[in-house]
C-alpha cells in the first residue's frame, strides 16, 4: 500500500471551524493513517454461486407448497386451496348435533376446553359431570338454568371445589342453548337425553323476572327435574319451579 | 446509458485515488462540528436509553419496583428505551459516522455543514418530545413507532435537512470510483426516508384498518433494521477493516453480490415478526423465504471481511477500533444466520413470543450495530478534536464490560427462551409455570445491564474528555499494546 | 459500480418491490375488507365496539400492554393456541377491522388476550386485577395499575363503581374504598370487548379428534 504522504506544505488552509486545533496532533493522527479503502479483484467461490442457486430453488418449492395459491383469503400455510362454500346457513336446518358442536366451541371451549375436561381448580368438567347428566340432586331445569343466568361462587363438581364465574349465555337463542346441551350431553363419555327447544323456552319464560346469576345453594333449592322427551311438550313443570325459585 | 459505460462501470480496475495528509485533514475539520454534535447528543441518549433499559428489565423481575408513578410504569418505560436507543442512539451514531465516511469517501470538505447542524438539533428535539410524550402517556404503541403525533414531525424535518444534504454531497463527490461503504450509505439515506414516511402515514397520519396493520408495522420495523441500520453498519465495516490494516478488501464481485442480494431480499423478511398471525399465508411464507435468502448476503459479506482480514487478526491486539468493529462484523455474521434459523416455522414454533426474540434483537442492535459504532467513534473522535484518547485502560474497561454485558444477556434470554417456548407449547403446562422458566434467566439478563451501563459510562468518560482535552497529552494513539510487538509475531 | 443512477434505479427497484407486496397489497386487500353480516342476530362480525371499548383502545396503546400482551390465536402445529383454550380458531384478518390500533403484539410475557372477554367477563376482575394484580393471581408478575385508581373515603353509601373484594395487604383501609378513574373504566371495557369467538367463513375451526 501506498505509505503516508509526507507533512503539507505553506500553502495549507484550514477550515475556519478547525482553527483552534492543535496542528500537530492533527497531522499526528493523520499521517499514521493507512491509504483509503481500496477493492481486490478476488473471484466468487464457486460453491457459493451453488449455494445461492440452490436457496433459490429451495424458495420456489417452497413458495409454491405454502403459500395457499397466493389467495388473499387463505390465512393457513398448510392449506393448499380453500374449498370456499362458507358455513351452511342457508342450505336448511342444521343438525342439532353439529350445531350444538359450534357453538360449544364457540362460546365454551375457552373454559371447559375442547376436551370437556375444563383446567383443573379453575374450570370444571363436563366429561362425567353431575351438573351435566343429571345425576344426583341435579335436574335438567338446573342446567338449563344455568346457561341462561350464569353460575358464580363455591361449587362441587365431581368432588373437587371450584370458585369462579360463569358468565350468562341467554343471548344464544333456544335451539342453540338446546343444541349445545344435547352435545355435551352425549359427548366425551356422557349418555344423558337430549334437552328440546321447546323446554329451553319454558325455562327461559319461567325464570324471566330473575337477573342475577345462579348460585349452588339457590338451585338446590329448586327440585330437580328430568325434560320432557323432545317431541313431548313441557306442559306441567313450568309453575312450580317458578314459584320456588330465588 | 451505452451498453459500454454499462458494463466498465462494474470494471474494477478503477481504483480510488489515495487521500494526501492534507486533504484528510482538511475534510475531517470541515466535518468536525455537525459529527461531533451528532456524537455528543447520540452518547447521551445511550446513558439515557440504557438506564431505562436497566430499569425496565429489574420491573420484570419485580415487578413492584418504581410502580407507584404512572410514567415509570413498565408500558411506558420499555418503549422509551427502546425509542431512545433507536433514534437518539443508533440513529445519530449512524448520521454522524455516515457524514465523516461520506465526506472522507466522496473525497471533498463537508459542504453546508449548517444544514447538517439544524439537522441535529432538530433530531434531539424530536427524540426529547417523543420519549417525553411516551412517558407521558401518548405512546401510539405500535412497536419502533410509538412517538407520539407531535413528535415525528420534528424528526421529518431533521431527515429533510440530511436527505438533502447526502443528495449534494453525492452530487458534487470527485469523480471516480465509488466504493462500496458510499454504495450502503447511499442507499440507506435514500430507504430511511421512504420507510419512515411510509409508516406514519399509513399507521399513524391515516391509519389503515385492520391486521394490515401488523403487517406495515413489521415491514418498517425490520426494515428499519435491516435497510438503515445495517448497511450504515456495513459501510464503517467496509472502511474500517481495510483501513486500520492497510490491505485491499478481498473481492469487489463479493461486495457487489452482497450489496445487491441484501438490497432484495432483506425488505421482504418483515413478515417472519408475525409467523401464524392473521395474514394470507402467501405474505408469511415469502417472508420465510426471504429470511432464508439472507444467507447469501450475509455469508459473502462474511467471507469478504474474514479473507481480508486473514493473516491480520493479530491487529485485534492493539487497535481499539479494529476490535470493536470485527467483534461487530462477527456479530452481524451471527446474529443473521440467528435470524434466518428464527423463521423457518418449526423453530419459530419455540421461539415466537418469547424472550429469545428479545435476546436476538439487542444481539442485533448492539452486538453488531452499536459495537461497530464505537469501533468507527473510536478511529473518526482523534482525528476530529485532535487529541488522543487518554487511557488505553479505560478502553479496555470500556470493551470488556460491554462485551460481557451483551454476551451475558444474549446468552441468557436465549437459553431462558427456549425453555419459556418449550413450556409455551406444552399444553399440559399452565401459563404460570411458564413463567418458572423465564425467571432466573431474565435475573442473569438484568445483571448484564449493570455491565453495559458500566461500560457505557466509561465511554462517555472517555468522550468527555476528548472533548475537554483532558489528560497528558500524548504522542501516539491509545492502542491497547503497541503494533510493532503483534506484528513482528506471525500471527 | 460507479453510475451513480444506476445504483439509484436498483435500489429503489428492490425496495419498490416489497413496498408492493407487503404495504400496498394488505392496503388494498386486508385494508379494504368489510365485515360480515351475521343473519342470526342482524348484527355484524366482528361486532361493533361500545364507546367505552373504542376509548378503552387509547388508554390500552398509552400504558403498554401490547408489550407484555399478544392477540393472536394461531393454528396448530405451529402452535398449540387452540388447545391451550386461546381460541376457538385461528384469528384472522376480519378480527382486527374495528382495531385502532391492530394489538397483534409479539410477547407473551403475560398471557394472550384474544378473548379475554368470554374468559374473564366480570369488570370488577379486570379491575382488582389491574388495581393490583398479585390479589388474584399471585404469581403474577404484572405491573400494579394503582395509578388509574383513587382510594377516597366513604362519604355515606359505598360508590357503586368501587372495587369488591379486594382483601390482603392491598384492601383499603377500613372506610375508605377504590374507585376506578375515567382511563380504568374504559379500558376494562376495552378488554371486555376482546371477544373473538364468532364464525368467519374464512377461518374455519379445526376439527376436535
Amino acid at each position: 500500500m501506498t505509505p503516508p504522504t509526507q507533512p503539507p506544505d505553506e500553502g495549507f488552509h484550514e477550515n475556519e471551524l478547525a482553527s483552534d486545533m492543535n496542528v500537530s496532533q492533527v497531522h499526528g493522527s493523520i499521517l499514521r493513517e493507512r491509504a483509503e479503502p481500496c477493492d481486490g479483484y478476488e473471484p466468487i467461490p464457486l460453491w457459493l454461486i451453488t449455494l445461492f442457486f440452490g436457496i433459490i430453488f429451495w424458495a420456489g418449492l417452497y413458495l409454491a407448497y405454502f403459500s395457499g395459491g397466493f389467495r388473499a383469503d387463505v390465512f393457513n400455510p398448510a392449506q393448499v386451496a380453500w374449498a370456499g362454500g362458507g358455513a351452511a346457513k342457508d342450505t336448511g336446518p342444521i343438525d342439532p348435533k353439529v350445531l350444538g358442536k359450534r357453538v360449544f366451541t364457540q362460546n365454551c371451549v375457552v373454559c371447559h376446553q375442547t376436551t370437556g375436561l375444563g383446567v383443573p381448580g379453575q374450570f370444571p368438567p363436563l366429561s362425567g359431570s353431575e351438573w351435566v347428566v343429571g345425576s344426583d340432586w341435579h335436574g335438567d331445569n338446573h342446567l338449563v338454568k344455568i346457561i341462561l343466568l350464569g353460575l358464580q361462587g363455591p361449587i362441587q363438581v365431581k368432588g373437587n371445589t371450584y370458585n369462579n364465574a360463569m358468565p350468562p349465555w341467554h343471548q344464544l337463542s333456544d335451539e342453540q342453548i338446546s343444541a349445545v346441551l344435547t352435545y355435551i350431553r352425549s359427548e366425551w363419555g356422557n349418555e344423558a337425553p337430549p334437552i328440546s327447544p321447546e323446554y329451553v323456552k319454558a325455562i327461559r319464560d319461567a325464570t324471566a323476572d330473575r337477573t342475577e346469576p345462579w348460585t349452588q345453594e339457590a338451585l338446590q333449592a329448586i327440585p330437580g327435574e328430568k325434560s320432557p322427551a323432545p317431541e313431548a311438550t313441557p306442559a306441567a313443570e313450568a309453575p312450580a319451579p317458578a314459584a320456588a325459585a330465588g | 446509458m451505452k451498453p459500454q459505460s454499462l458494463i466498465s462501470s462494474f470494471n474494477p480496475a478503477n481504483n480510488p485515488d489515495t487521500l494526501a495528509s492534507h486533504e484528510r485533514a482538511e475534510i475531517d475539520a470541515s466535518t468536525r462540528f455537525p459529527v461531533l454534535l451528532f456524537f455528543s447528543s447520540a452518547i447521551f441518549w445511550l446513558l439515557v436509553g440504557s438506564l431505562f433499559g436497566l430499569i425496565s428489565a429489574w420491573k420484570m423481575t419485580h415487578p413492584a419496583l418504581l410502580d407507584q408513578m404512572a410514567w415509570l410504569t413498565f408500558g411506558r418505560l420499555r418503549p422509551a428505551h427502546l425509542n431512545a436507543v433507536i433514534y437518539g442512539w443508533a440513529s445519530a451514531a449512524g448520521i454522524g459516522v455516515g457524514i465523516w465516511l461520506m465526506a472522507r469517501l466522496c473525497r471533498v470538505p463537508l459542504l453546508h455543514s449548517k444544514l447538517l447542524i439544524s439537522a441535529a438539533i432538530f433530531w434531539n428535539l424530536g427524540v426529547l418530545v417523543g420519549v417525553l410524550g411516551i412517558l407521558a402517556g401518548d405512546s401510539r404503541s405500535i412497536e419502533w413507532l410509538e412517538f407520539p403525533g407531535y413528535a415525528t414531525p420534528i424528526l421529518f424535518v431533521a431527515y429533510a435537512f440530511i436527505g438533502i444534504w447526502a443528495i449534494i454531497m453525492f452530487r458534487f463527490r470527485k469523480p471516480g470510483h465509488v466504493y462500496v461503504s458510499q454504495w450502503y450509505l447511499f442507499a440507506a439515506f435514500l430507504w430511511f426516508p421512504w420507510l419512515y414516511a411510509t409508516a406514519n402515514i399509513l399507521l399513524i397520519w391515516q391509519p389503515i384498518q385492520g391486521s394490515a396493520q401488523g403487517a406495515v408495522n413489521w415491514w418498517f420495523a425490520h426494515n428499519v433494521l435491516g435497510l438503515w441500520f445495517t448497511p450504515i453498519g456495513l459501510a464503517s465495516a467496509y472502511y474500517m477493516i481495510p483501513k486500520v490494516i492497510g490491505r485491499p478488501i478481498h473481492s469487489y464481485y463479493l461486495s457487489i453480490l452482497g450489496f445487491w442480494s441484501l438490497a432484495l431480499f432483506y425488505s421482504w423478511n418483515g413478515m417472519h415478526h408475525l409467523i401464524g398471525g392473521p395474514f394470507p399465508a402467501w405474505m408469511v411464507s415469502a417472508s420465510v423465504v426471504a429470511s432464508i435468502m439472507m444467507f447469501i448476503p450475509v455469508v459473502t459479506v462474511a467471507i469478504n471481511h474474514h479473507m481480508t482480514m486473514r493473516g491480520h487478526f493479530g491487529a485485534l491486539k492493539w487497535s481499539p477500533t479494529l476490535r470493536f468493529t470485527v467483534f461487530g462484523a462477527m456479530t452481524y455474521t451471527l446474529v443473521s444466520l440467528q435470524g434466518s434459523s428464527m423463521a423457518i416455522p418449526s423453530l419459530n414454533t419455540l421461539t415466537h413470543f418469547t424472550d429469545y426474540t428479545i435476546g436476538h434483537a439487542h444481539l442485533g442492535l448492539y452486538g453488531f450495530f452499536t459495537m461497530m459504532m464505537f469501533g468507527a467513534m473510536y478511529y473518526i473522535v482523534p482525528r476530529l478534536t485532535g487529541w488522543e484518547w487518554p487511557s488505553a485502560q479505560a478502553i479496555r474497561w470500556h470493551f470488556w464490560l460491554v462485551a460481557i454485558g451483551i454476551i451475558l444477556m444474549v446468552v441468557s434470554l436465549s437459553i431462558g427462551g427456549v425453555l419459556q417456548g418449550l413450556a409455551l407449547y406444552d399444553p399440559q403446562v399452565s401459563f404460570r409455570n411458564s413463567l418458572d422458566y423465564a425467571t432466573p434467566f431474565r435475573w442473569l439478563r438484568g445483571i448484564s445491564g449493570f455491565f453495559l451501563l458500566g461500560g457505557h459510562l466509561v465511554f462517555a468518560g472517555l468522550f468527555t474528555a476528548m472533548l475537554l482535552k483532558i489528560g497528558r497529552p500524548k504522542d501516539g494513539p491509545a492502542y491497547f499494546t503497541a503494533p510493532a510487538k503483534v506484528e513482528a509475531s506471525p500471527l | 459500480m460507479n453510475r451513480l443512477p444506476l445504483i439509484f434505479l436498483g435500489v429503489f427497484i428492490t425496495f419498490a418491490s416489497s413496498w408492493l407486496g407487503l404495504v400496498a397489497y394488505p392496503f388494498l386487500t386486508l385494508g379494504r375488507m368489510q365485515p360480515l353480516p351475521d343473519e342470526d342476530t342482524g348484527g355484524y362480525f366482528p361486532p361493533s365496539k361500545s364507546g367505552l371499548a373504542i376509548a378503552g383502545q387509547r388508554a390500552y396503546a398509552a400504558n403498554g400492554c401490547v408489550y407484555c400482551h399478544s392477540q393472536q390465536v394461531r393454528l396448530a402445529p405451529l402452535s398449540t393456541d387452540i388447545a391451550k383454550g386461546l381460541g376457538p380458531r385461528q384469528t384472522v384478518a376480519r378480527d382486527y377491522l374495528r382495531a385502532q390500533p391492530a394489538f397483534l403484539g409479539t410477547m407473551r410475557t403475560g398471557p394472550d388476550l384474544s378473548n379475554i372477554g368470554v374468559r374473564q367477563p366480570d369488570a370488577n376482575w379486570h379491575h382488582k386485577h389491574l388495581y393490583e394484580p398479585r390479589t388474584v393471581t399471585d404469581w403474577s408478575i404484572m405491573p400494579s395499575f394503582r395509578y388509574l385508581y383513587k382510594l377516597q373515603k366513604i362519604e355515606g353509601q359505598p360508590s357503586a363503581d368501587a372495587l369488591k373484594g379486594l382483601s390482603g395487604p392491598h384492601a383499603p383501609p377500613p372506610g375508605y374504598e377504590v374507585i376506578p378513574s375515567d382511563d380504568a373504566k374504559v379500558l376494562v371495557a376495552y378488554l371486555l370487548s376482546l371477544k373473538r369467538n364468532y364464525p368467519l367463513p374464512e377461518s374455519p375451526e379445526p376439527p376436535t379428534n
